[in-house]
């Protein structure tokens, strides 16, 4: 009973700051609901062995960090499957651009791209038309901020298995970006 | 095809790949010598890199749209029950 009591003042306290980095590792409200209140559970189960070496929201925090990897680490565990296929509509048999295919000029300002909301919303929307797998890649890279080797030992994948699934997804994305925000 | 001449294609694997490994030195000569030859692939190293950087923005954009009283009360009544 004495455990309830502190981890539902852990809730009072912490909930907000865990919600909204949770909210920005996974960008989808439920699910980061679902690991921030599936974290306290945790916590509520393992207080035990919550020494009180760290400050409960360090622990908190570690718990939820481990959750997040976790989600995203289910969604790539299946092994990993490069097919060529895709480049054949990028590429012609030398590995050359087909000329629709050709990266062009964007003449805009990189900064300005930047921060225009509408390109980001593109970009976000090409995003989730990536193969899951592809996907849960890209957001642990760049939403856990992690350097290459680490996101390959997280995901238990070769450092070439890791750049060939980005390269992969970077063609569609960049190519999925041009003809929705440019064409238009 | 002499050693340091690259499809597009093996210069975009490239490009990717400078971004996340350390590249080796006959690599990067590749590389070098394809961009000053090709501009679709130069385009698309900038692009890369700009998706890059997007994606890092988008990494600090906050926008919890999350009642948070209401989640605090429901993770509490998980916990008493």
């Amino acid at each position: 009973m004495e455990h309830n009591k502190d981890v539902e003042l852990w809730v009072n306290l912490y909930a907000a700051n865990l919600l909204s980095w949770a909210s920005h590792k996974v960008s989808d409200p439920e699910l980061a609901k679902d690991l921030v209140q599936d974290t306290f559970l945790a916590a509520f189960e393992k207080i035990d062995s919550f020494k009180g070496k760290s400050s409960p929201k360090t622990w908190l925090f570690s718990i939820l960090n481990y959750k997040i990897i976790d989600h995203y680490r289910a969604k790539v565990k299946q092994p990993v499957k490069l097919d060529n296929q895709l480049f054949s509509s990028f590429f012609n048999e030398d590995g050359d651009w087909y000329s629709q295919k050709r990266p062009k000029d964007w003449h805009e300002e990189e900064n300005h791209l930047l921060d225009d909301s509408d390109f980001q919303a593109v970009l976000k929307k090409c995003m989730d038309n990536l193969p899951e797998q592809w996907n849960a890649c890209v957001k642990l890279k760049y939403l856990m901020q992690k350097k290459g080797e680490e996101i390959c030992q997280e995901l238990d994948i070769t450092p070439t298995n890791f750049w060939q699934i980005m390269h992969r997804a970077k063609l569609n994305l960049r190519d999925c970006v041009e003809t929705n925000w440019f064409n238009n | 095809m002499h050693i340091l001449f690259l499809s597009c294609l093996k210069a975009t694997e490239l490009i990717e790949k400078k971004l996340h490994f350390k590249l080796s030195a006959t690599e990067k000569l590749q590389l070098k010598v394809h961009k000053m030859m090709c501009s679709a692939c130069t385009n698309y190293e900038k692009q890369d890199i700009l998706i890059e950087k997007s994606f890092e923005k988008q990494a600090q954009i906050n926008d919890p749209q999350i009642d948070l009283e209401q989640f605090k009360k429901s993770v509490v009544d998980k916990l008493n029950n």
